[in-house]
């Protein structure tokens, strides 16, 4: 079972090869938009790194709670792991991750999506 | 004064009616063209966030063109060809007494032969017969495709251009149209929008692009929502709209039936981003005011706007805060509506539909609804948007088309006065 700190530390790796910046300079309290530069299609760039990482599908509504890196590791870990999110200590596998993340199917109220597209 | 240009014929391909007279009816009923996405089959519908569309079912190009004259392109073209004929027949518009280098064709298109495309992609990774790609592949995937076929059916040999400028394709194909018969290259041109990508990987990118309503897959008809407080996204469409373009000399000289005269157009850049657009409106309100001066009116004398208003949540807020910049207290005063509550976005196809409406509404009257306004949302509220059909003796149309690439463009339309 992915703990907290599997979990947010290869959500910052992700971040850091996207940002193309040193891993320790990304703080959970950081920004997205704001403090790390990153424009709604950028967001949306990395959410699809990372569920490739994770074996997500983040749906568009829940991408309106995601604007610091804090809430995105929330988020995954939430979802990976829904129900021991705090007490899992065993070591990351990725069958694991895979099941957890297909079992997972809490998923918060829809709220509007931040769609920014001229289209 | 530069030469006049006059719309003499009109032609649509659509989700609510294949004709102008079908489309037309529809519009003014309010009916939504949106369904339910069948089958991607063999690829999972689960997969597609989104499961809607403004599709054309149960399309069969025989029943509209000469035997075997759409075998041979892609659907976006077969419905081009469909649209161009009858604009031309709308406008009793006959070849045999052209000049047929004085006739040209320009077609909007934002993503061309991709059922194709797809297809030959598909076979060649999955079998590795490098030899068995079908020998049509590149004639149908060209970008030109539908521009050279429509030129091809009747034999007009002027100016034959494409314009891809995504969702505001056919915008500017009605402006460069304009454009070339203001500059004497044509006395007339066959301008023609359309797109037909409802197709897996298409669909798929919009939907990892987060572009597209997916609220709604329950409840397509309720998807395409714009400036209502519960839009999500666009609702992807497909379809093909054509209108005939004249100098008015030419279509006085030959007693031509004019629905409108396409007075001023502009486009710009906003060297921005790829997707999104500048929020100020700044932008888009620049290339309002430049396409009013090139027709030679003032904000007071607009009365009907043709949106571009897609159903996101940013676009549609941005067009509005720019509406406002431009018309400043007249913005109230405007008949305003959304073609795509109709039809989902057809991206190649929409200005073409755009400038079919608005043409259709100046001589009508007759403002169609926009769907699903059920609650306005005050960031883009304005007085004359309403989800019931109006009547307005409207004497100037403006047409907005945003497209990716940072992209816009301005038509506008004025009515015929004897």
């Amino acid at each position: 079972m992915a703990t907290t700190t599997d979990v947010s530390n290869q959500i910052i790796q992700a971040l850091a090869d996207y940002l193309k910046r040193d891993a320790a300079s990304i703080e959970p309290t950081h920004h997205l938009r704001e403090d790390l530069g990153l424009d709604s299609m950028a967001v949306i760039e990395m959410l699809y790194r990372i569920e490739e990482v994770f074996n997500l599908q983040i749906p568009d509504q829940d991408l309106v709670g995601l604007t610091t890196v804090g809430q995105v590791i929330d988020y995954v870990q939430g979802r990976v792991a829904p129900a021991s999110a705090k007490t899992a200590a065993k070591p990351p596998t990725k069958t694991s991750t895979k099941t957890a993340a297909k079992a997972a199917t809490k998923k918060p109220a829809a709220k509007p999506s931040p769609k920014s597209k001229k289209a | 004064m530069s030469t006049r240009v006059v719309i003499t014929g009109l032609g649509v391909v659509s989700p609510i009616g294949i004709g102008v007279p079908q489309f037309w009816k529809a519009a003014l009923e309010g009916r939504s063209g949106i369904s339910a996405i069948p089958s991607f089959d063999p690829f999972p519908l689960e997969g597609y966030r989104s499961r809607i569309a403004g599709r054309i079912v149960d399309f069969s190009p025989d029943q509209y063109l000469p035997a075997g004259q759409g075998d041979r392109v892609d659907r976006y073209a077969q419905f081009a060809l469909v649209a161009a004929k009858e604009a031309l027949a709308d406008a009793d518009f006959k070849m045999d007494r052209e000049d047929p280098h004085r006739v040209g064709v320009i077609v909007g298109a934002g993503m061309g032969g991709m059922v194709m495309g797809e297809r030959e992609i598909t076979q060649l990774y999955e079998q590795k017969r490098p030899h068995r790609v079908h020998p049509n592949f590149i004639p149908v995937i060209t970008l030109n495709s539908a521009s050279g076929i429509v030129a091809m059916a009747y034999g007009a040999k002027g100016p034959n251009l494409t314009i891809s400028t995504a969702c505001s394709s056919s915008a500017h194909a009605l402006g460069q149209a304009m454009h070339a018969i203001r500059a004497g290259t044509a006395d007339a041109v066959i301008v023609v929008g359309a797109d037909a990508s409802i197709t897996p990987l298409v669909f798929a990118g919009f939907c990892s692009l987060r572009a597209l309503s997916t609220k709604y897959n329950d409840a397509p008809e309720k998807a395409s929502r714009p400036f209502d407080r519960g839009r999500d996204g666009f609702v992807m469409g497909e379809g093909a709209g054509a209108l005939i373009l004249e100098s008015l000399a030419h279509a006085t000289k030959r007693k031509a039936r004019m629905y409108a005269e396409v007075a001023g157009y502009a486009a710009t850049s906003e060297a921005h981003h790829m997707v999104i657009p500048r929020e100020d409106g700044e932008e888009v309100a620049t290339t309002m005011r430049l396409a009013l001066k090139d027709a030679g009116v003032t904000p007071a004398q607009v009365d009907y706007i043709n949106a571009h208003a897609t159903s996101t949540t940013v676009g549609d807020a941005v067009e509005v805060k720019a509406i406002r910049l431009v018309f400043k207290s007249r913005a109230d005063k405007l008949a305003v509506n959304a073609t795509k509550s109709l039809v989902g976005h057809t991206l190649g196809a929409a200005g073409s539909l755009a400038g079919v409406v608005s043409a259709l509404t100046l001589t009508s009257g007759q403002v169609h609804p926009t769907l699903n306004l059920d609650d306005p949302d005050p960031a883009c509220a304005l007085a004359g948007l309403s989800k019931e059909q109006q009547t307005r003796k409207a004497k100037v149309a403006l047409i907005n088309a945003f497209g990716f690439g940072s992209n816009n463009a301005a038509v506008v339309l004025k009515a015929i006065t004897s």
